[in-house]
């Protein structure tokens, strides 16, 4: 009835498009990095590697940056994996009664915007009026009452606690809905064979849910290496530089005027975003050719 | 049925985007205007609101005050400058290297210089928002009248015999002996990112009295901040209060906005404030006794010079804006003595406005210690690229307290900054 294939040129609109919004544009940004575009000369000069030089620079802060990022990716990833999948777990077997309403409270910091949210987290972890302390000293754990945002060697770890609390409900919704699809003859299967909780989770639960770890671990590596508002709004990169990340740097690139700087800090993070993704695939082609 | 779903939904779209653009062209043609004025936090007082709800009532223009923390406010301006979205007023410190490099007022504001209150605004303040020959921004702030000092709660001194410091031995001294009697010495704002900046930059004079010359030294590239062993002393002395505990445990969370209830509380002994603080004081907890509180010169480097600075919170025009002429009426109406009146006398720490005919009101003490003979400008107005890179200085010091950088690693941070800022700009002293 209908011709398979659609002639070629249906497809050129799509491709302009693209090319014209999202390709033209990135070959730009990556080109201007070779400048000393900045908006206090209207001239544009080809200077080399000069921006790429600056930021391997040792006198440069970017490399503890990038570390920055990289460690806030890193945890991030972990501690949203493992938490939202055993609030998933046990959302999904764990509890009967109002499951509804604590699928919709741990969904609910998702929904939050950022800057309510960092608003908020820096309120609640003054080291003297916030809640957080108070509550600890309350409670005879003053020990732990910590200056979670204002010690230079806390600071990164109470920035990445907050987003996992506010991403965390994201990746429980993914990892619950990838739990659904799992056939109960299986975890019956595996009972009758004597599989406790944790063979069950480890023989049946992880590897039928593996396509949708894969696909959160995509997501949570692009936003960990892109992250920007979480930390701008909570901390500002302080105290001091400790907890600045790439984008933070960017942005301050930006705002300074220093477009060239900018754009390469940008190309930097391409290429790191590129190689991840790469990676990222294949790991999701494997896991998908195992199926 | 979905295809009527559909087709109503797709009726009611297409009635919505119709009834907007005809409320664009024409049906909301007639509404009142709103200016748009972005100011960081503690710019704008309650006073001026109330004088911009004036400004409704008398001629229909609103004016919507966005106001944007304090560690945020330089990035997003120089933002939104940057991409073309500017609001119709903008906030900004003047000072002529600030007007050029953070808002390129040539380009980005509106020359203010014919405007009925020009001629009327003090020259020295008017010269810190002229650049060649053309002004572009408007100093509604307290700026000659009041300088940066350390407020100090005299029945504290008086009750733990210390007497008032003139120089740093002194206050070192007097924090000392408050911490053992457990009284947190000072309040210091560090998590604002610009108060402590405050520390080392309005002690310029004092520079200045040590090497005469500097600042013109400075600004023709013929001397460095790195290696003045008086910038030195004044670092590691901030580096020092700071490690001793002067400051309390939580300088690094504490804001700006507290000072009033801090002081008031009467467990802090001192904060580096405005010398009208009291009758800020005053105003917030109208129990307070003036007398109770004194003032003396932040005595980092044994400083004794009285810091002064013209330069202040300044409102520009953005040329992009829509509606310069409603803005300059705003401006204009700000200036009429009735409403300079209402903002001086509504105002707890200002002392008077940089207008001609303006009252000064300051208490007898105060006005006796701004008096100091030995005066000079802060080098924030004194130096070029000083003040653009403020936010900058105030994350290298924080980086210094918790032990990221030394003081010589904060003066030479300086020097890096202000050489880009100067390539930038093609200063011809740095283009050798």
């Amino acid at each position: 009835m209908y011709a398979k294939h659609y002639p070629f040129y249906f497809l050129v609109p799509v491709l302009v498009l693209y090319f014209v919004f999202f390709i033209l544009p990135s070959l730009l940004g990556i080109g201007y990095s070779f400048t000393d575009w900045s908006t206090y000369s209207d001239q544009i000069s080809y200077i080399g590697l000069d921006n790429f030089r600056r930021i391997f620079s040792p006198g440069e802060n970017y490399l503890a940056y990038m570390g920055n990022t990289l460690i806030f990716t890193a945890v991030t990833i972990i501690l949203k994996t493992v938490i939202g999948l055993a609030l998933a777990i046990l959302l999904s077997e764990g509890v009967k009664r109002f499951a509804n309403f604590y699928r919709l409270a741990i969904y609910l910091p998702a929904v939050l915007p950022t800057l309510v949210v960092a608003l908020i987290f820096r309120s609640i972890l003054h080291p003297a009026t916030g809640a957080l302390n108070m509550f600890l000293r309350s409670i005879g754990l003053d020990v732990l009452a910590l200056p979670w945002l204002i010690d230079a060697r806390l600071a990164l770890y109470s920035v990445i606690g907050v987003d996992t609390w506010k991403g965390v409900g994201y990746i429980t919704v993914i990892l619950l809905a990838g739990l659904q699809t799992i056939p109960r003859d299986y975890y019956e299967a595996a009972e009758i064979d004597g599989a406790g909780f944790w063979a069950r989770l480890w023989h049946v639960t992880l590897p039928m849910l593996m396509p949708a770890i894969v696909v959160i671990t995509v997501l949570n590596v692009l936003y960990g290496l892109r992250v920007f508002d979480i930390v701008y709004a909570l901390t500002n990169g302080g105290p001091g530089y400790a907890t600045e990340v790439i984008y933070t740097e960017i942005f301050k690139a930006f705002s300074m005027g220093q477009y060239g700087l900018g754009t390469a800090l940008s190309t930097v993070m391409f290429v790191v975003l590129l190689v991840a993704g790469y990676f990222v695939i294949r790991l999701l082609e494997r896991s998908s050719g195992q199926e | 049925m979905t295809k009527g779903i559909v087709h109503a939904l797709a009726t009611a779209a297409l009635a919505t985007v119709a009834m907007v653009a005809l409320g664009n062209s024409a049906g909301f043609a007639q509404d009142k205007v709103t200016l748009t004025y972005l100011a960081s936090q503690g710019w704008v007082y309650d006073a001026e609101q109330a004088l911009g709800k004036k400004f409704e009532e008398k001629t229909g223009i609103a004016i919507d005050y966005q106001i944007v923390p304090a560690d945020q406010y330089f990035n997003l301006l120089r933002t939104k400058l940057n991409s073309g979205e500017a609001p119709d007023i903008f906030g900004g410190q003047s000072g002529v290297t600030d007007l050029k490099l953070q808002y390129n007022v040539e380009k980005n504001a509106v020359d203010l210089s014919n405007e009925p209150w020009a001629s009327k605004l003090d020259p020295l303040v008017a010269a810190q928002s002229t650049v060649n020959g053309k002004l572009y921004g408007m100093t509604y702030w307290d700026t000659v009248g009041n300088s940066w000092v350390v407020n100090y709660n005299k029945k504290i001194f008086a009750e733990n015999g210390i007497a008032v410091p003139t120089d740093y031995a002194g206050l070192k001294s007097a924090c000392v002996t408050l911490l053992a009697k457990g009284i947190q010495p000072m309040f210091e704002p560090i998590a604002d990112g610009w108060h402590h900046v405050l520390w080392f930059a309005e002690l310029g004079p004092r520079y200045e009295e040590a090497t005469p010359g500097l600042a013109a030294q400075l600004n023709a590239n013929k001397a460095t901040f790195a290696g003045n062993p008086t910038m030195l002393a004044a670092v590691t002395q901030l580096k020092d209060l700071y490690d001793s505990g002067c400051w309390g445990k939580n300088a690094l969370a504490d804001t700006f906005a507290d000072r009033t209830k801090v002081m008031a509380s009467g467990q802090v002994a001192m904060v580096v404030a405005a010398s009208g603080f009291g009758a800020e004081l005053k105003n917030d907890y109208p129990q307070t006794n003036l007398d109770d509180y004194g003032v003396f010169l932040m005595p980092l480097a044994d400083n004794q010079v009285l810091n002064l600075n013209p330069a202040g919170p300044t409102m520009f025009i953005s040329s992009a804006s829509p509606h310069i002429a409603e803005a300059k009426q705003y401006l204009e109406f700000l200036t009429q003595p009735d409403n300079m009146k209402y903002f001086v006398d509504n105002v707890p720490n200002a002392t008077g406005l940089p207008f001609e005919g303006v009252a000064k009101k300051l208490p007898p003490a105060i006005q006796a210690f701004m008096a100091n003979p030995k005066r000079g400008t802060v080098y924030q107005t004194a130096v070029n690229y000083v003040n653009p890179q403020w936010m900058d200085i105030g994350k290298d010091l924080t980086a210094m307290f918790t032990g990221a950088m030394t003081p010589e690693g904060v003066l030479t941070s300086i020097d890096k900054r202000r050489a880009e800022l100067a390539k930038a700009a093609k200063d011809p002293a740095w283009q050798q």
